[in-house]
């Protein structure tokens, strides 16, 4: 029986509510290690309504041949990618406390590992998109019907690649790429506007030939609308996402120093209690 | 491919560009999931029979390189056969870490190929030229690099790289007139130099159309009582140890590249001779690390002494010191 | 065998077109064959048939059946 959209939409949430668990437990035992904490809070709604319900994956075979592909083009928020992986069932939790450690599948940035469903290596920003082309583009060509979808950056839309990208997609009618640009409003050492301000990013993706949305990037009920109500748009689509860096979390809420930072057992105690009380 | 005396004639007078055209076309054929990729490139690349022939399996990503690469890497994750290509310097340096991350790090397999690298281009400037490719490349972890001696060996080289599971890339030398190394087919196999001519008294190490250069001083060096081994280290990465080892018979060892001295093949082979217990002294001819005024193809060649003539008073000049 | 026919076999041959395909008023790039690696083919077949080096300029110039011959004279070729 298809359970109703109230029902996908509270899958959706309790997935991110685990996922937000996951990334504190991943955090905790880089220790010393430090771990891309804020940016990967921003994107852990959208990364769940993908693995939760948008994206056509067989939990028991990350290498089915005509999975929706997922490309994590700002790698650093891996937390964010490995959580959802657990979550999935690709990642065990055993696994999971292996982040960062010497010798582990897990590293800071993403690592191609397709039996763990890590599909690419990412984390140089910029390169990301283009993977994703290359890949809509194959599934057209072998008539798989996959879709492809690309998180990328604010900042990272700095680079230059992502606009040679950003030009291409269009142009290759690719309605099967997805770009969601996490817009949470800082990089790495302070705002954008304090650092490399780029203006109008709505304005700017719809006039290179991108079905663009500006959404509440924490808000699953419009992200689950959006994706069920663009299925049929002939454009690749673009999703500017409003987030907040350090999103679940008062103490790393809009909190630059949770870019990269240790998570103390104390500051994971915290963020643990104000998640049970949510 | 039909190799013969025939089309081995028509691709030295066309040229290693026009020939990997030809040879892209004829790959076409036999291989399904090929693909090719270029930069607003099609007509300099001699793919514009292959545009035309195969639309379906080309694909120009525009003045791009960084795209195409990221595209080409996408394309190779679904099991396309990908070849890319474009000017050698924007092949491999405008877009050196999309190599670095798709190709030497995620193990993408992709063929590259760099087009009119070294010289060929000099009336447009150092822009255009490339002397720096090989260098670059070699110190990226897995990359296979290739530099074929004449228009023949770049339809083998491309053949076998193609059918290669590994990341590659081709550099591609000389210009239309490409002088014949090879006037037959032979077996080439990547990672295992020729040796085209035996000597004992010196070896000249050597790759690209400069093979030609050596093979022509090598004739003065043996009118000159010069017993001289000429061998064509067409695979630079993974460099052939076991040729080197060999070298180490003659009393003088000569690299001879169109490339700058430093990086390239001469640094390839001292790298390896190094590590021996005995070796020779070795000359390293090249470009001596310089961007010099342009001029053409043959200008360019006398101007960093890489002519045969020049080879010969290079290598005659340094014996002598040696001695 | 006549100049004229040699040139005119030197086109068929070396652009690989039939021979009903033919005509004197071919030119560069109007038909599929006589593309830039076709001319280059062509060049390099009426240099070795006629045993001559053509000036870059005039392998540049040469854009039709018609206007070869023109450009040929030059190289005594007829």
């Amino acid at each position: 029986m298809p359970i109703s959209e109230l029902e996908q939409i509270k899958n959706i949430k309790n997935f991110a509510l685990q996922v937000r668990k996951n990334i504190l437990e991943m955090a905790v035992s880089a220790g010393s290690a430090s771990a891309h904490f804020g940016g990967a809070l921003s994107i852990v709604e959208i990364v769940s309504t993908l693995f939760a319900y948008q994206m056509k994956i067989d939990k028991k075979n990350p290498n089915w041949e005509k999975r929706d592909r997922f490309i994590l083009s700002k790698g650093h928020a891996c937390l964010a990618y490995y959580a959802a992986l657990c979550e999935v069932g690709y990642i065990s939790r055993e696994e999971l406390k292996t982040f960062e450690k010497n010798d582990t599948n897990l590293l800071g940035h993403p690592v191609i590992n397709r039996n763990l469903g890590i599909d690419f290596s990412n984390g140089s920003l910029g390169m990301g998109l283009s993977l994703g082309i290359g890949v809509a583009i194959s599934s057209k060509k072998k008539k798989k019907n996959f879709n492809v979808y690309v998180i990328i950056g604010d900042g990272e839309c700095n680079e230059g690649s992502i606009w040679e990208a950003a030009i291409a997609a269009p142009n290759f009618k690719l309605d099967n790429l997805y770009v969601i640009i996490d817009k949470n409003n800082f990089q790495q050492t302070g705002s954008n506007k304090e650092i490399m301000n780029v203006e109008n990013l709505k304005d700017k993706w719809s006039s290179f030939g991108w079905y663009t949305v500006e959404l509440d990037g924490h808000n699953i009920k419009g992200l689950h609308n959006f994706f069920k109500e663009s299925k049929n748009v002939k454009r690749p689509k673009a999703i500017i996402a409003n987030t907040v860096k350090g999103k679940g979390f008062s103490f790393s809420e809009n909190n630059n120093n949770w870019h990269h930072s240790i998570l103390s057992k104390s500051f994971h105690e915290k963020a643990l209690k104000e998640l049970m009380d949510k | 491919m039909n190799i013969n005396e025939k089309n081995i004639k028509i691709w030295s007078t066309i040229g290693s560009r026009a020939t990997l055209g030809i040879a892209a076309l004829e790959l076409a054929k036999e291989i399904d999931n090929l693909m090719v990729l270029t930069c607003d490139v099609s007509t300099s690349a001699g793919l514009d029979r292959f545009r035309k022939t195969f639309p379906e399996k080309y694909l120009d990503l525009g003045i791009a390189e960084q795209n195409m690469i990221g595209v080409a890497a996408g394309l190779a994750s679904e099991n396309f056969n990908v070849i890319t290509t474009t000017f050698a310097p924007f092949q491999t340096m405008r877009c050196c870490e999309q190599i670095k991350v798709n190709l030497g790090y995620m193990g993408q397999k992709i063929c590259m190929v760099g087009i009119a690298s070294g010289l060929a281009l000099g009336t447009l400037g150092y822009t255009h030229c490339c002397i720096e490719d090989v260098g670059i490349l070699r110190s990226i972890p897995g990359m296979i690099i290739i530099s074929p001696a004449d228009s023949l060996e770049t339809v083998k080289a491309l053949e076998a790289a193609v059918k290669l599971k590994k990341p590659s890339y081709l550099r591609l030398t000389g210009s239309s007139n490409n002088p014949i190394v090879y006037n037959k087919d032979y077996e080439f196999e990547i990672g295992k130099s020729i040796t085209l001519k035996e000597g004992k008294d010196i070896t000249i190490f050597s790759s690209g159309t400069m093979v030609y250069q050596c093979l022509e001083a090598a004739k003065i060096l043996e009118s000159k009582k010069i017993s001289t081994k000429v061998v064509n280290m067409h695979t630079i990465k993974p460099i052939d140890k076991l040729a080197i080892e060999k070298a180490c018979d003659t009393s003088f060892i000569v690299s001879v590249e169109e490339h700058n001295v430093i990086g390239g093949l001469g640094s390839a082979i001292s790298e390896y001779k190094s590590s021996l217990k005995q070796s020779p002294r070795q000359l390293f001819l090249g470009i001596k690390d310089t961007y010099s005024k342009g001029g053409n193809y043959k200008f360019l060649k006398e101007k960093h002494r890489l002519t045969s003539e020049k080879i010969v008073e290079d290598i005659l000049l340094n014996i002598r010191q040696a001695k | 065998m006549s100049n004229k026919r040699k040139y005119q076999d030197i086109f068929i041959k070396s652009l690989s077109i039939n021979n009903n395909k033919f005509n004197e008023n071919i030119k560069y790039n109007e038909i599929p064959e006589w593309d830039s690696i076709g001319h280059m083919t062509l060049m390099s077949g009426l240099e070795e048939g006629f045993d001559i080096t053509m000036d870059t300029d005039d392998i540049v110039d040469f854009s039709s059946f018609k206007k070869g011959i023109e450009i040929l004279k030059k190289y005594k070729v007829f």
